[in-house]
């Protein structure tokens, strides 16, 4: 491996790296626009510039020349260098803003330069608080201006597609959203149009920006020309606190960031993580936030009415009870954890029931083999690595048809609502639900309902299309006080927690709802089930323990990017995705 | 670029054009499809003829709308915004309906100091039309270029991307456009360069004939 000296620092690299990408490796920061590494690096935002310079070496021997301190000489390149398209070779010395002067300056100006047109509207951007161009004028930059003349006034406020917003005059001209169409996405669908001065980002006449991950390219311009239609205006940055998590709007699981202000989900941004989803986010785990925010319940009801969470239990426990084990049917959920999940077969086990099922949420040809599946549910994998089948509708139909079921548990899904059974087939049959929505079709059969907490209000584990195992963090408070919870959000926010403009501690949008690990256990005590766990950590801990289906998923080893499990006892049954 | 300085607005081209080339003309026959591939096989990539295939679309139908930049991008299987992004980079390929002859008159600082101004504005209020804009009976079309790289005989324009005029006056004008009216396009021109007069006998070019001498342009009225 090569070693090359940055500001007198020796560190090895990685052969065939650029210097830009050894540096930050290193962490040390050059700062830098349009180089992303994900994509080529067009070199043209030039803020990268660094001294490179090589070993002297004769031309007659090929030996490096030495100086009469036995080092050897270095000639340096006449002209600054790009740091993100010089690749690193060994011996190079690399001076950069920390110990050049030449290189503070041209970093300073270029600055000025790429100030010249830049609209100094920062307290209205959206991208301000987390704008590479902010964060390094502030580090970099010049104090001020010295340009006399008018700016550039550019198209503002176009609508490039649905979901994306342009402001011309913010662009730095990057290129990161049309290399993004064109060497990650492949959809074409942006291009710098004109030249000097006048170019700015557009789609070629007839064609609209709509593509499934046009969002992608809000997250990696560097400046706010390109804004999210949905968020726009809606919370500054620093008024949401970022919770890392994943979403669930289909079973890849892509890594994503949760901001949240007053236990409302405001906006969901990608979070990297090489193993499942690189960089990017599909535009519909992006959107589907709402679902976290509207339609919440208030709190359990028994037979319609509201009640408490104790005479909910309690109820729930007696209808179990009312009956023999084999005319209880447990349906668990590819919609929620896998902790829930096992806690819901320890149920039915204790009660002499079958093994649960789940119910598949498949919509053919939604899927594109790269972030989204034609499976809609995040945990299918989970269900299925439990040893949980997909349910059958004709099954369930001639068993509620025969009478065979005298108590139906659903937990977190909707058999009406997917159209598995008609309401109309429920009667005479006490149903339990565990539902996370007023629209939850289920519910008006519904014996007993329990709201339960979705995947930003839970500690919990999905695991993904491919087997990857990935943590949910609590990304905003519940009702009520539970420990565990309060721990976890305080930790999954970790630094970033605690934003005096996110009133995460007020009751105004909190849900009265509980995680399926606080209510299934409280249900099981009543049928003299002890499911008594020191929480979702213990519970996974157990799991890695017992299941080899889920060796090795301890909370601790899952961290942040999750763990691939063992393909070998991948069920076969299940087909993922196209 | 005056105008550009004083009111620096860039506008939004239209987005969702109506096509303006019927549908049963958009094609390129199959002598102008070999002609692409004999283009093409020049380059390592299909990429590389865009230019001169773009070039061959203008000349085809007069200028570049957004159908025929599809047309294009289909020809060489590129994608469309890339093709479209070239078409618009360089202000040589037309994106609207320009006059049968479009006058490139140089303002830049070389032609601007020996009268280029002057020239711009005499035709102006000769055709009419303001710079940019297009004589009613569609024949001409006046803009404003930058440097053309003939300084040695400013003041000059450029006929639609084809000759050069050097060494304008008010009378080589009038004269230009009486023969673009009876449809007497310039013949091509060159201008020696003054070194070479005294040196290698006044032309180191083949072609003589088409050969003008280098004349020493006068400082514009309007800058005396």
């Amino acid at each position: 491996m090569p070693k090359i000296t940055i500001d007198n620092r020796i560190v090895e690299v990685e052969d065939g790296d650029t210097l830009l990408q050894s540096c930050l490796d290193e962490d040390l920061e050059i700062p830098h626009f349009c180089y992303h590494p994900a994509m080529s690096a067009p070199a043209n935002c030039r803020q990268c510039l660094v001294e490179v310079g090589m070993p002297r070496v004769d031309r007659e021997t090929r030996e490096r020349v030495l100086d009469e301190d036995g080092n050897p000489v270095i000639d340096f390149m006449p002209k600054l260098q790009t740091s993100c398209s010089m690749k690193v070779a060994d011996g190079m010395v690399v001076r950069s803003h920390r110990t050049s002067e030449l290189v503070k300056r041209a970093q300073k100006d270029n600055l000025e330069f790429l100030l010249i047109n830049h609209p100094l509207d920062c307290p209205i951007c959206d991208q301000a608080g987390h704008c590479p161009l902010q964060n390094q004028t502030y580090k970099y930059g010049p104090e001020g201006s010295r340009f006399e003349f008018r700016k550039v006034m550019k198209p503002k406020n176009i609508e490039l597609g649905p979901r994306v917003v342009l402001d011309g005059e913010r662009c730095i001209n990057c290129t990161r959203c049309t290399r993004f169409t064109q060497e990650i996405s492949g959809s074409h669908q942006l291009t710098i149009i004109e030249r000097g001065v006048r170019n700015y980002p557009m789609t070629p006449p007839g064609v609209v920006f709509d593509e499934p991950y046009s969002m992608n390219v809000i997250d990696i311009c560097p400046v706010g020309a390109l804004t999210s239609k949905d968020h726009r205006f809606k919370a500054r940055i620093w008024e949401m606190s970022q919770t890392p998590s994943i979403s669930t709007t289909n079973a890849k699981g892509s890594n994503c960031v949760y901001h949240v202000k007053d236990n409302l989900v405001m906006n969901v941004t990608a979070r990297t993580n090489m193993d499942v989803n690189e960089f990017w986010l599909a535009d519909e785990d992006r959107l589907d936030y709402r679902k976290f925010n509207e339609n919440r319940p208030e709190g359990p009801a028994i037979g319609g009415q509201a009640a408490d969470w104790d005479a909910a239990y309690a109820e729930a426990a007696r209808l179990l009870q009312s009956t023999s084990g084999q005319r209880v049917f447990f349906l668990g959920s590819a919609l929620s954890t896998t902790e829930d999940n096992y806690l819901l077969a320890r149920l039915a086990e204790h009660l002499g029931a079958d093994a649960p099922a789940y119910i598949p949420h498949i919509e053919a040809g939604h899927g594109d083999n790269w972030l989204r599946t034609d499976d809609r549910a995040p945990n299918t994998q989970g269900c299925e690595r439990l040893g949980f089948s997909a349910l059958d509708a004709e099954v369930l139909k001639s068993r509620l048809a025969g009478g065979d079921i005298d108590v139906l548990y659903v937990m977190e899904d909707d058999p009406v609502g997917e159209g598995l059974c008609e309401l109309a087939d429920l009667e005479g049959v006490k149903v339990i639900v565990h539902h996370h929505h007023t629209t939850n079709e289920t519910l008006p059969a519904a014996a007993v309902a329990i709201p339960a907490a979705m995947a930003v209000e839970t500690v919990g584990t999905f695991v993904n299309c491919d087997g990857h195992a990935q943590r949910l963090r609590p990304a905003k408070a519940i009702k009520g006080v539970n420990r565990t919870l309060a721990m976890e959000v305080g930790k999954s926010r970790a630094d970033l927690h605690g934003t005096p403009f996110d009133r995460w501690y007020t009751e105004s949008n909190m849900v009265d709802c509980e995680p399926g690990w606080v209510s299934i256990p409280a249900i099981a005590e009543r049928v003299g089930l002890s499911l008594s766990y020191k929480g979702p950590r213990a519970i996974m801990a157990e799991l890695s323990e017992d299941n080899p289906a889920f060796t090795g998923a301890t909370y601790d080893a899952m961290g942040e990017s999750g763990v691939r499990l063992d393909v070998t006892h991948q069920p076969d049954t299940h087909t993922q995705t196209a | 670029m005056t105008d550009f300085i004083k009111d620096p607005v860039v506008s939004l081209p239209d987005r969702m054009p109506e096509p303006v080339i019927p549908g049963d003309e958009l094609f390129f026959t199959d002598e102008e499809k070999k002609q692409i591939e004999t283009w093409v096989s020049r380059y390592p990539t299909a990429d590389g003829a865009v230019m001169r295939v773009l070039w061959l679309a203008q000349e085809k139908f007069s200028f570049l709308p957004a159908e025929v930049v599809q047309l294009v991008a289909n020809a060489l299987d590129m994608p469309y915004a890339k093709v479209y992004g070239v078409a618009t980079f360089y202000t040589q390929y037309f994106k609207e309906k320009k006059g049968k002859y479009v006058f490139d008159v140089c303002t830049c600082f070389s032609c601007q100091w020996c009268g280029g101004y002057d020239m711009l504005h005499y035709l102006e209020e000769k055709l009419r039309v303001h710079a940019g804009e297009t004589t009613g009976d569609g024949l001409f079309t006046i803009q404003e270029a930058e440097c053309l790289g003939a300084c040695g005989s400013a003041p000059m324009l450029q006929i639609t991307n084809g000759p050069y005029v050097h060494n304008l006056t008010r009378e080589k004008i009038d004269a230009l456009i009486d023969a673009l009216r009876e449809g007497n396009m310039p013949a091509f021109e060159s201008v020696t360069l003054p070194q070479d007069e005294d040196e290698l006998s006044g032309n180191r070019r083949t072609d003589v004939d088409k050969t003008t001498s280098s004349v020493t342009p006068p400082v514009s009225e309007t800058v005396k």
